[in-house]
C-alpha cells in the first residue's frame, strides 16, 4: 500500500503483528514451507537458478504482510539459488529516504528495495538503478516463456517504466475503487455513484453526523503518497492534464474545479478529523460503521473484512470510481516494485534479479497469495492469470460483492500511466501539492490561491 | 609523544631552571595528547559537519536535476531572501519561540511560587512535575496527536465539549494548530523552568523578606522589588537556554501537524528538513540551516549581551 504516517494506533497495530509474526509464525511457516518445497515448479524454467551460488543480498521492503508472506518462503529460493537473502522491515513513512540516501551514496547497501512507482524517473535520471529490460532478454538469465512477463498487469508495467524501458519489476499493486455500505444504500434507495456528482448526492443522502454516521472519507493527511494519492484521480477526471503544451501545470479551471469537489465533500460530509486521516484511519472509521462510502485502494477491504475488529462484515459492497465530468474514471496505478541498485557489482545484480525473477514469477505470486498457508492472503498480485484463477477469486469474493469485477474493471479500463506527473522533479511537487491541497481543505488558503501557489513554486523546480 | 619529551629533557642542560621548564612542556604534551582524541572527535562530528553544510549551501546540489548541480556562490541565499515561505517559516519559529519562552517562564515562576509554600508533598510534585521532561518530543507528539486532540475522540475535545465550547479540529485548523503545538510545547518544558526557578527561590535569604515586612512591604510589592531582581539571573538563563531549543524544536511538531495544516506549523527548521529530505534540493536546504543558524546565534547573542547588562 502507499505510504502512510504512522499515528500511534496504527504503528501499534503494524509492530504487534510484525512482532507476533516475527516471534513465531515465520520459525514455524520458514520450517514448513523449506522442508516440504516443492520446487519442481521453478526448476521447469530453463535457467541455471545456481549460477550466483553463495552470494547474499539485502532486501528491504515495508512491514507489510504481502511482505511478510514472501519473507515466510524466502528459504525456498535460497535451497533453489544458493543464494542467501537477508530482509531489512522500513516503514513506508522512510523507505523511500533511505533508499534514496542509500543509492546516492552507491554504498550498495539495499540490492534491491520496494520501490514507489513514482520515484523511477528520478532513479533513471540519476542512473541509480539499472534497466531491467537487459535482465529480462537475456537468455541465460531469464527463460521468457517460463517468467511469461506480459502476464504481469499492463498497467503496473508501464507505471514502473520510464521512456519505454523497465526500471522495477512490480511484485504487489492495488488500485483506488469506491467501498461502500450496501444497508445504508439499500435502505435510502440509492445506488453506487456513476458519476462524482451522484458521488455528492448519496453522501448528502447518508450524512447525519449526529446518529455518528458521515457520508463519505477521503485521505486527508497532507502527503505526496497520501492526498496526493486520491487528488490526482480527480484532477484526471476532470479533464486535468498535468503536461499542458509541455509544461507541468497544476493549476487552471480543471485543478480548480477539481480541488473544489474534493474540498467541498470533505468539508461537508465527511467527519472533521478525516483532514487528517490516512488510508488505515478510513478503513477502521469505515469498519467500526461511522462512514458510509469511501474512495481507496481495493487493497483495505483486508481491513473492513477482519472478523475480530469489523462491525459491518457482509454489508459492504464495491464499485468502480465515479465517472468525473470528462467522462473518465482514472484509478491509481501504484505498486510495490523492485528495481536493482547499480552500485552493486555484476554478479550479485545477477543475484538480485534472480530473486526478483522468483519473487515475480507466477508460482511465487500464487504461494503468497491464494495458496499462502498463512491466515492472511495477498489482494494485490501482479498477474493477470491469477485474476483469472476460480480459486484466487473465490478467496477474493469473500471480501464483498462486485469486488473482483471492481477491482478488474479498475485495473483493465480505468488506469491511466499520467495519473500522476512522472518526473524526477516528483518528491518535491508531490509535497507541494500535499501541502497547497491541506492548505485549501484546512481554509488556510482559497482552492484557486493554493493552486497559483503551487504553480509559482513549482515552476523553477522544473527550470532547474 | 612522551617518548619525545623524554628525549629533548635528555639532550638538553640539566639545569635545575630547564628541568622545571622541561617538566612543565612534558606535561603539556601529555596534557593535549590525552585530549587530542576528544577533541578530534569533537571535530569530526560537529565542526567538520558544519563546515561541510556551510559549503554545500553554495552549491547547486538537487537530486531530481543531478546534471544541473555544481557551484554557484550566494545564489541559494539570494533565492532564500526572496522566498515567501522562507519568511513565513521564520516568522512561524520567532513567535513559536516567544510564545512557548513567555509562557514557560511566566506558568514556571508562578508554579514555583505556589509549591516554595508548600509544607508537605513538595517532593512528590517536583517528581512529578519533572515527568515530562524526560519524555521524547518524539513519543510526545504522538501522545498528543492521538489521545489527547483528535477530534470525537481526543481527551482534549472531551473536555472542550463538555465545556460547551464543541468540538475542535484542533490539528486541522491553521490558528488552533498553532496553538496546539504552543501548548505542547509549553507543557513538555515547563517543569524546566520550574524546577530551576523553584532552585533559585530556595536559595534567596529570607533575612531581606523579614526587613521588608517589617517595612509593611505588600506582597505584591516583595515580589516585584525582591523576588523579582534576585531571580532574574535565573530567569535570564532559562529563557537562553529554552529559545535556544525552541528555536531548533523539531520532533514534536514533525509528529503532530508535519507542519501542516498547509504551512501553518512549519517552522524553519521543518521546511529545511523538507527542503533537503523530500524535495531533495539538499543544497538550499543547507542555506537554509545555515540561516536558522545565523538566527539562533544572533537571538542568543542579544540575550547574552542582556545578561551582562547592569
Amino acid at each position: 500500500m502507499t505510504s502512510f504516517t504512522p499515528t500511534r494506533r496504527t504503528l501499534l497495530k503494524t509492530g504487534t503483528a510484525a512482532a507476533a509474526l516475527a516471534t513465531f509464525a515465520p520459525a514455524v511457516l520458514r520450517q514448513a514451507v523449506a522442508q516440504g518445497a516443492d520446487l519442481a515448479p521453478y526448476k521447469s524454467a530453463k535457467i541455471d537458478w545456481q549460477q550466483t551460488k553463495g552470494e547474499t543480498i539485502t532486501v528491504a521492503v515495508i512491514p507489510a504482510s504481502y511482505f511478510e508472506n514472501l519473507i515466510a518462503l524466502a528459504p525456498q529460493f535460497t535451497e533453489l539459488t544458493g543464494i542467501d537473502v537477508r530482509f531489512e522491515k522500513i516503514p513506508p513513512a522512510q523507505i523511500r529516504q533511505k533508499s534514496v540516501i542509500d543509492l546516492t551514496s552507491k554504498t550498495g547497501t539495499y540490492a534491491t528495495h520496494a520501490a514507489d512507482p513514482m520515484y523511477y524517473a528520478l532513479y533513471a535520471a540519476n542512473k541509480w538503478v539499472e534497466p531491467l529490460d537487459t535482465y529480462l532478454n537475456d537468455k541465460s538469465l531469464t527463460d521468457t516463456a517460463w517468467f511469461n512477463f506480459d502476464d504481469i498487469i499492463p498497467a503496473w508495467r508501464s507505471a514502473n517504466g520510464i521512456n519505454g524501458k523497465l526500471y522495477g519489476m512490480p511484485y504487489d499493486g492495488e488500485v483506488t475503487i469506491q467501498v461502500y455500505r450496501k444497508d445504508l444504500y439499500d435502505a435510502k434507495g440509492l445506488k453506487a455513484a456513476d458519476t462524482l456528482e451522484t458521488y455528492v448526492s448519496n453522501a448528502a443522502a447518508l450524512n447525519a453526523p449526529n446518529d455518528r454516521v458521515w457520508g463519505a472519507a477521503l485521505r486527508g493527511l497532507a502527503g505526496a503518497g497520501q492526498n496526493m494519492y486520491i487528488y490526482p484521480s480527480i484532477f484526471r477526471q476532470f479533464g486535468g492534464d498535468w503536461m499542458k503544451g509541455g509544461k507541468l501545470t497544476v493549476n487552471g479551471p480543471e485543478a480548480e474545479a477539481a480541488l473544489a469537489w474534493y474540498v467541498d465533500l470533505m468539508r461537508k460530509y465527511a467527519p472533521t478529523a478525516a483532514a487528517n486521516w490516512n488510508w488505515p484511519d478510513i478503513a477502521d472509521a469505515f469498519s467500526q460503521g461511522t462512514i458510509a462510502s469511501y474512495i481507496d485502494a481495493h487493497s483495505s477491504a483486508s481491513v473492513i473484512n477482519n472478523p475480530q475488529k469489523s462491525k459491518i462484515i457482509g454489508k459492504v459492497a464495491y464499485a468502480r470510481w465515479p465517472k468525473g465530468p470528462s467522462g473518465r474514471r482514472t484509478t491509481s496505478i501504484w505498486n510495490w516494485g523492485f528495481p536493482i541498485n547499480a552500485a552493486l557489482s555484476e554478479k550479485k545484480k545477477k543475484a538480485t534479479w534472480l530473486f526478483i525473477q522468483w519473487a515475480a514469477s507466477a508460482e511465487t505470486q500464487a504461494r503468497t497469495a491464494h495458496r499462502f498457508a498463512g491466515p492472511t492472503k495477498r489482494s494485490g498480485v501482479n498477474r493477470t492469470s491469477i485474476w483469472k484463477d476460480p480459486d484466487y477469486i473465490k478467496l477474493m469474493n469473500g471480501f464483498g460483492p462486485n469486488f473482483v469485477e471492481a477491482t478488474m474493471d479498475a485495473l483493465q479500463h480505468d488506469t491511466d500511466v499520467d495519473w500522476r506527473p512522472r518526473v524526477p522533479q516528483w518528491p518535491a511537487i508531490g509535497d507541494t501539492m500535499a501541502t497547497a491541497i491541506q492548505s485549501a481543505l484546512s481554509g488556510q488558503a482559497t482552492v484557486k490561491a493554493a493552486l497559483d501557489d503551487a504553480q509559482r513554486r513549482i515552476e523553477p523546480m522544473m527550470r532547474g | 609523544m612522551a617518548a619525545s619529551a623524554l628525549a629533548s629533557a635528555e639532550t638538553g642542560n640539566p639545569g635545575a631552571g630547564d628541568f622545571g621548564h622541561a617538566l612543565a612542556q612534558r606535561e603539556r604534551r601529555f596534557a593535549a595528547a590525552l585530549l587530542a582524541p576528544a577533541f578530534l572527535a569533537l571535530l569530526a562530528t560537529t565542526t567538520f559537519p558544519l563546515i561541510f553544510l556551510v559549503w554545500t549551501s553554495t552549491y547547486r546540489m538537487n537530486l531530481a536535476m543531478p546534471f544541473m548541480n555544481g557551484f554557484v556562490g550566494f545564489e541559494n541565499y539570494r533565492m532564500l531572501l526572496i522566498d515567501e515561505r522562507f519568511w513565513s517559516s521564520l516568522l512561524i519559529s520567532l513567535v513559536y519561540t516567544g510564545t512557548t519562552v513567555a509562557l514557560q517562564v511566566a506558568i514556571g515562576l508562578a508554579l514555583a511560587l505556589l509549591v516554595m509554600d508548600m509544607k508537605r508533598g513538595q517532593g512528590w510534585f517536583r517528581l512529578i512535575a519533572i515527568l515530562p521532561v524526560v519524555l521524547s518530543p518524539a513519543v510526545v507528539g504522538m501522545i498528543w496527536r492521538t489521545f489527547m486532540l483528535a477530534p470525537d475522540f481526543g481527551i482534549v475535545d472531551f473536555l472542550a465539549i463538555n465545556a460547551g465550547l464543541g468540538s475542535q479540529n484542533w490539528l486541522g485548523d491553521p490558528t488552533l494548530a498553532m496553538v496546539s503545538v504552543i501548548a505542547i510545547h509549553t507543557w513538555q518544558w515547563t517543569p524546566f523552568a520550574f524546577m530551576v526557578l523553584l532552585a533559585s527561590l530556595a536559595s534567596l535569604p529570607e533575612d531581606i523578606y523579614e526587613a521588608a515586612r517589617l517595612d509593611r512591604a505588600t506582597a505584591w510589592q516583595r515580589f516585584r522589588r525582591i523576588t523579582l531582581p534576585l531571580l532574574r539571573p535565573a530567569i535570564v538563563m532559562v529563557v537562553i537556554m529554552r529559545t535556544m531549543v525552541a528555536l531548533t524544536a523539531f520532533a514534536a511538531i514533525f509528529t503532530v501537524t508535519g507542519g501542516g495544516p498547509g504551512t501553518a506549523t512549519e517552522i524553519l527548521n521543518l521546511y529545511a528538513y523538507r527542503k533537503s529530505f523530500i524535495e531533495l534540493s539538499i543544497g538550499y536546504g543547507a542555506a537554509l540551516a545555515v540561516a536558522l543558524l545565523i538566527v539562533t546565534i544572533v537571538i542568543s547573542g542579544v540575550l547574552f549581551a542582556l545578561r551582562r547588562a547592569k
